[in-house]
């Protein structure tokens, strides 16, 4: 593609439904997205957010009530965990690794950082990087730069070094790019085809943004919305053979009437058959093997020009 | 002071007196032989482009890259699958971003039309004629033919002295409509859509710097029912509708089988036609030109 800095971050068009194949012959994936992060805002989890009631929960019953539910539908997630979180929290990270749930990196304390100098985003990755794997044995493959409900966007945060510097620590991939709903490849440097593999997310598939949101008062309830949305579109990529991917926070999800809409949209996706309901790094590892970059990431120089008057 | 309540009477007056005269009804349209209403399903091929203009940051660019990625492509399958004709409002730099798509549109048969050059219209006079120019030259490069219409805030006159027969944006008519220069008397003619019936408005979070807490985070069905009524409310009037969506928007899997469900059930009533903008455009002017002078 005529791949554009400052517009684009991977090449012109996506792979149809028909390029795509899955292992063994299952014909649509499912990820399961937790995000443990409990920060209102884009500074990050702050000494207040951890006193909330809802930090709280989600860290006790909420996440037991998720981990239960997970278990009882045989579902594998991929856990975003910031690694203050990883640290205060490091029992639970580990439990859920037991659980046989993949553990990813969600920031240092789930800021964004883009607001960070490029030393600064680089030393607290390293930070995080060694943290996460104190509190479970093995370093984490996967990054993720989720959105707080307090965000300007919904689509979550990277600074202009964010892949380059997550390339260079050895991640095997992003866990939040909106440009595909499968995973593709962003590209850091167009000349050397340096890219990062790349996780789709969409925000209409994350819980934070139905439940008591947005955050000034206590916010609008729309809880029914996310099973809806769900529904919806898994049902839309299951006839495609595509990907489903969706995003929980046991802070939210674990409550009441969303818990018993989480496990009846579960039993409801258990229903159909063919799933490949995979964690980021095993989504990660399939993509490398059988869509490389070598043949699959179609750059083609930028045929833009550029006119006094005009942006470039 | 009584006096000062006359001259705020006088210039409210005046101001409603300019938008009448702005505006030129058509009270019902005649469309074609066996045709009881029109349908003109269009996308403004944005892509990432607002998003820069706006200096957005890059998780909405991605947003954006979306639609030529995979929503354009989306949406030519759909409407060739309801043997829909459609029409792509596509800014001039799409060209530079998705060749591939926009070659692929124009052979299936959709018109391309005008989006501005980068999704704005600059100030300066001088500029503007240059933004259209290089934007139509950019549609010209990929169809062979200069666009007709467009949809945007250009300069009345301009349009007309470039040849343009259509412009698509506003709603003070549900019809079809004329636009009648104050400076030049002439008129141009108007495809009018409602934000109701634009896609961004349901789904497109912080649309327009809007801010994150603006929600628009509406399930497919609901925006299904409302698009449905608006259509049957005009269906029994044999009216006009207009639809806008966004690649990058409704090109998102759970929207394009919506979409596939609520093109089915218009078409499951008789009479129901689905042209292109500039094919509508030129049945309009050839059956209810515009008043002369």
């Amino acid at each position: 593609m005529p791949w554009k800095q400052g517009y684009t971050v991977s090449d012109e068009t996506g792979l149809r439904d028909d390029e795509l194949s899955w292992p063994d012959g299952a014909r649509c994936a499912v990820q399961v997205v937790v995000d443990l992060n409990v920060a209102s805002g884009p500074e990050g989890i702050t000494a207040k957010d951890l006193a909330s009631d809802a930090a709280v929960f989600g860290a006790t019953e909420g996440l037991a009530l998720l981990r239960a539910v997970l278990d009882r539908h045989s579902i594998r997630a991929t856990i975003s965990v910031p690694a203050v979180l990883a640290r205060l929290r490091a029992d639970s990270v580990r439990a859920l690794a037991a659980d046989g749930h993949e553990i990813a990196a969600g920031g240092f304390k789930g800021e964004d950082v883009s607001i960070l100098a490029r030393e600064e985003e680089q030393a607290r990755l390293v930070r995080t990087t060694d943290i996460v794997a104190e509190a479970t044995g093995t370093r984490p493959l996967g990054w993720f730069g989720l959105p707080r409900q307090g965000d300007p966007f919904a689509g979550g945060t990277v600074s202009a070094h964010t892949i380059d510097l997550l390339v260079e620590a050895g991640y095997a991939y992003f866990g939040n790019g909106l440009a595909d709903d499968i995973p593709h490849y962003w590209v850091s440097d167009f000349a050397t085809r340096r890219a990062l593999l790349t996780l789709p997310y969409y925000y209409h598939f994350d819980d934070q943004w139905f439940c008591m949101f947005p955050t000034k008062g206590t916010g609008l309830e729309n809880s029914d919305f996310p099973a809806r949305n769900w529904r919806a579109e898994f049902a839309a990529q299951y006839k495609r053979g595509r990907h489903f991917h969706m995003v929980v926070h046991p802070q939210h999800i674990g409550w009441a009437n969303r818990m018993q809409a989480l496990d009846d949209f579960l039993g409801h996706l258990r229903h159909h058959p063919g799933l490949w309901v995979a964690t980021g790094r095993q989504i990660a590892a399939h993509w490398a093997a059988r869509h490389p970059p070598a043949t699959h990431l179609r750059l083609a120089p930028s045929i833009w020009k550029d006119h006094p008057g005009s942006l470039s | 002071m009584a006096s000062d309540l006359d001259a705020d009477l006088q210039t409210l007056a005046a101001a409603a007196a300019r938008a009448d005269a702005h505006h030129e009804f058509i009270p019902r349209i005649a469309w074609p032989d066996g045709v009881h209403m029109a349908v003109n399903v269009t996308l403004d091929f944005d892509a990432m482009l607002l998003r820069r203009l706006m200096n957005e940051p890059p998780s909405q660019l991605g947003k954006g890259e979306f639609g030529g990625r995979v929503g354009i492509w989306r949406m030519i399958e759909l409407f060739d699958s309801h043997g829909i004709k459609g029409t792509v409002f596509t800014p001039g730099r799409i060209v530079e971003l998705y060749p591939d798509s926009l070659r692929h549109v124009h052979a299936q048969g959709h018109e391309i039309a005008d989006h501005m050059w980068e999704h704005h219209v600059p100030k300066d006079a001088a500029l503007e004629r240059d933004h259209l120019r290089k934007a139509a030259g950019a549609i010209e490069s990929v169809t062979g033919r200069k666009p007709v219409g467009t949809r945007s805030w250009h300069t009345q006159k301009l349009l007309q002295e470039e040849g343009f027969i259509y412009n698509s944006h506003g709603h003070a008519h549900h019809l079809p409509h004329y636009h009648r220069d104050p400076g030049t008397g002439q008129a141009l003619l108007n495809l009018p859509f409602h934000y109701v019936i634009d896609d961004a408005m349901f789904y497109s979070s912080a649309w327009l710097g809007s801010g994150n807490a603006a929600q628009r985070i509406s399930d497919p069905d609901r925006v299904c029912d409302m698009w449905w009524d608006a259509f049957w409310q005009q269906y029994q009037k044999g009216g006009y509708l207009n639809v806008v969506m966004h690649p990058f928007v409704s090109g998102r899997a759970l929207r394009v089988a919506m979409m596939d469900r609520l093109f089915t059930r218009k078409k499951s009533l008789p009479g129901v036609w689905f042209p292109t903008s500039a094919e509508l455009a030129r049945h309009v002017l050839a059956t209810h030109p515009p008043k002369e002078g």
